[in-house]
């Protein structure tokens, strides 16, 4: 989209030339931001403008950790790539495109691979197991597969960055999940799962001679599994859980610190959402659960909002006459000393009245927002332009 | 948008997937339904549901006994159908077009009961848990349960005839990568699971993925970067995955209502404060706004635009728009996918 095709669009622009300052100040003394919602939303872009906006507002070091699927971000952010390794982002190059931060920014993409195998290094007694482990055919899968491991793997690295203490504000975007409490779940579901009962039925427990001297009341179900699946199966897995067995008083503590973390006051919840009703309906129940597990909404962004100018009743009415008279064509080129076709008079109206019916509806979506608690809601305009470029990133810092 | 200018019309044969890489071929609609198995994958969002149900009914108009399936079980499809929530059981919805939907635990009883004759009991419930635990780990059983139910409604006959229950399944699969692993499971199952009972049904189940004149997958994604970054990627996934087919890739929320110079002309003139009161006066209201609804028409159809031009150059398959349809979820929105779909695939 051209730039001059911009400037035809003063409704656009009004709602987004503040000064950046709101959400970024009110979110700058804070540790730690977690950027929630479904997939789709926009929160890799919303998590990178927070981290701008909170940079332009306080003198703090700030890194956003993203998952970036597409890395496009990296792109956007005008640095080669991002890795593991956080990349500093050009002061010059944000001023450039129309931001000044005060503070420093950084990014970093999060490695799940390496982050889980960390992990079992740090948990494992040994070097044997860890070894043993990271060996294990079965591992990668249990670490694609686990509901909520890639959830895990990101607070991992949060918590060891925030540990660590080289930065004063860590902007976290949360992995694409198809539920977006897999990430408030996923520490305590690890524990249980090392730790679960079941687990040691199958590993034989601490006799460790294997799923064959597995507990009596055990063997029915374990004979019909065998034939269900063939031995090999049973007897790799059992050999891949007597190991996990071994990580899990370092895994249940660290859960406990984690959920510390996400508990304290120097840590906020930003629940991002778009008017959709799935990821809207979703943000509103992610919202309560927030509560029920006592953690810390600060914000709720409500990105693609369509622009008030949509639910203009001036508009309306002009657009309704414009699709419903079937005489103002001819009305209108008298008028305007312009030949006007039925076809050209019904466009105009109707491409207005589409987007005022879901602005309509979007609203009504919105009041029901009140309902979730005191906490600022940032509504980002739909904007016309591509959100990949570092200006677009700027201006939905700037409109947060 | 029409069919690309300067692009004869061919028919699509799913013997020449080579071919069909030619941006704009399209796919005929009879050939599509012709298959027996239809998985419809793509990212949340992306209006699976929708487009499964708009495909059921094409189906059922032109006279197949259809079974619409739902695997992520919110109740999304059977809405779509404008039915209540649906059960294991297929439930009919109108003449020649049934729906189920597909939970996990209901899954797990139903194929142990199918196939190795355990009876569904609670007393099951300790195995089912040990089955959850591995399922979890190990690929295959519960991706295994999705596909393995799938499979036998392929191959449920009627008692007397035996003739086939249904002509058509159509389903409406779990976001992006559960997809992929629910049509990846034999193939991962098989390399793991070297004897027991289960392999000589995962080899079955597996050769019906892989038949690309049975089983086909129907790509679904949206004119914005992830979902189209995605379809890109869930396609090469698919592909090299699961072996499975892949026919079409529907762009839901398509513009393609052009802006042309009469509109904007009569824009400006709307507006030129000449004439602007008196157009106020006879239309009821300013016309001043209605800008903000041409450009976002235009910007949405560049958008549209430039995502067909991507999805075209990477995927070796028509790439179908579908417009955006305002109403609200449900049968009367299936409707008009259902006669969108059925204008665009000649």
């Amino acid at each position: 989209m051209s730039g001059d095709e911009t400037a035809r669009v003063p409704e656009r622009r009004r709602s987004v030339r503040k000064e950046p300052g709101g959400l970024g100040r009110r979110l700058g003394s804070l540790e730690v931001v977690i950027c929630c919602g479904s997939g789709g939303v926009g929160k890799t872009t919303v998590s990178a403008a927070l981290g701008m906006a909170i940079a332009a507002a306080e003198d703090k070091r700030v890194l956003v950790l993203t998952v970036d699927p597409a890395r496009r971000l990296a792109t956007a952010l005008g640095i080669k790539g991002i890795g593991a390794e956080p990349v500093r982002i050009p002061k010059a190059r944000l001023r450039r495109a129309g931001i000044t931060i005060t503070g420093d920014l950084e990014a970093a993409m999060l490695d799940m691979k390496q982050a889980w195998d960390r992990m079992i290094e740090r948990y494992s007694p040994d070097r044997a197991t860890a070894q043993r482990i990271l060996r294990n055919p079965l591992y990668q899968r249990i670490t694609d597969s686990f509901v909520g491991s890639h959830e895990y793997a990101a607070i991992e690295a949060l918590y060891e960055l925030h540990d660590a203490g080289e930065y004063d504000c860590i902007v976290v975007d949360t992995p694409p999940s198809r539920n977006a409490l897999d990430f408030l779940e996923a520490p305590s579901r690890l524990t249980d799962y090392v730790g679960s009962r079941l687990l040691s039925l199958l590993s034989g427990g601490p006799s460790r001679f294997g799923f064959r001297a597995m507990n009596y009341a055990a063997a029915p179900f374990v004979r019909l599994a065998d034939r269900l699946l063939g031995a090999e199966v049973l007897a790799e897995v059992s050999d891949f859980v007597q190991q996990l067995q071994l990580l899990y008083d370092g895994i249940q503590g660290r859960a406990r610190s984690v959920y510390r973390l996400l508990r304290s006051p120097q840590t906020g919840f930003v629940v991002v959402t778009t008017v959709e009703q799935g990821p809207f309906g979703e943000a509103e129940f992610f919202c309560t659960k927030l509560r029920e597990f006592k953690m810390p909404l600060r914000a709720m962004v409500v990105n693609r909002v369509l622009p008030d100018v949509f639910r203009d009743p001036g508009g309306v009415a002009a657009a309704t006459t414009l699709v419903e008279d079937p005489k103002v064509a001819a009305w209108l080129s008298k008028e305007l000393r312009l030949r006007v076709s039925a076809d050209t008079a019904r466009f105009v109206g109707s491409t207005f009245l589409t987007r005022s019916t879901l602005a309509q509806r979007e609203v009504r979506q919105l009041a029901r927002l009140g309902r979730i608690g005191d906490v600022p809601i940032v509504r980002i305009p739909l904007f016309s332009e591509e959100v990949s470029e570092l200006e677009g990133l700027v201006r939905i810092a700037k409109a947060l | 948008m029409s069919s690309p200018a300067g692009m004869p019309r061919r028919s699509w044969r799913p013997s020449t997937a080579v071919r069909s890489a030619i941006a704009g071929e399209r796919i005929e609609l009879a050939t599509l339904l012709r298959r027996r198995v239809i998985f419809v994958v793509g990212k949340g969002g992306t209006g699976r549901s929708t487009m499964t149900a708009a495909l059921a009914l094409l189906a059922a108009r032109a006279g197949k006994r259809v079974l619409a399936i739902d695997v992520d079980a919110k109740g999304d499809l059977a809405a779509a159908l404008g039915s209540p929530p649906a059960g294991f059981a297929p439930h009919v919805v109108q003449h020649n077009l049934s729906v189920l939907e597909l939970r996990t635990d209901e899954s797990f009883q139903e194929y142990l009961n199918i196939y190795f004759k355990v009876p569904r009991l609670t007393r099951l419930t300790p195995l089912a848990r040990v089955f959850d635990f591995i399922a979890t780990g190990v690929p295959g059983p519960r991706d295994m349960l999705v596909v393995g139910k799938i499979a036998y409604e392929e191959r449920r006959k009627e008692p007397d005839s035996r003739a086939p229950v249904w002509d058509l399944i159509l389903v409406d699969c779990a976001a992006g990568g559960q997809a992929e692993s629910h049509l990846a499971a034999p193939k991962a199952m098989l390399t793991l699971v070297r004897g027991g009972l289960i392999r000589a049904q995962v080899e079955w189940i597996d050769a019906l993925i892989r038949d690309s004149r049975r089983t086909t997958t129907v790509l679904c994604a949206l004119p914005e970067e992830m979902p189209v970054v995605e379809a890109i990627e869930l396609n090469e996934r698919l592909r090299n995955g699961s072996g499975v087919a892949v026919d079409v890739c529907l762009l839901n929320r398509a513009a393609d209502e052009p802006v042309t110079t009469a509109h904007r002309r009569l824009m400006v003139a709307m507006t030129d404060p000449e004439h602007a009161d008196a157009v106020a006066q006879r239309l009821g209201g300013s016309a001043a706004p209605l800008e903000a609804g041409i450009d976002l028409q235009a910007h949405l159809n560049d958008t549209t635009a430039r995502y067909m031009r991507q999805l075209r150059g990477k995927l070796p398959m028509p790439v179908v728009p579908v417009p955006f349809i305002v109403d609200r979820t449900g049968l009367t929105t299936t409707r008009a996918v259902a006669d969108a779909l059925s204008s665009r695939l000649s």
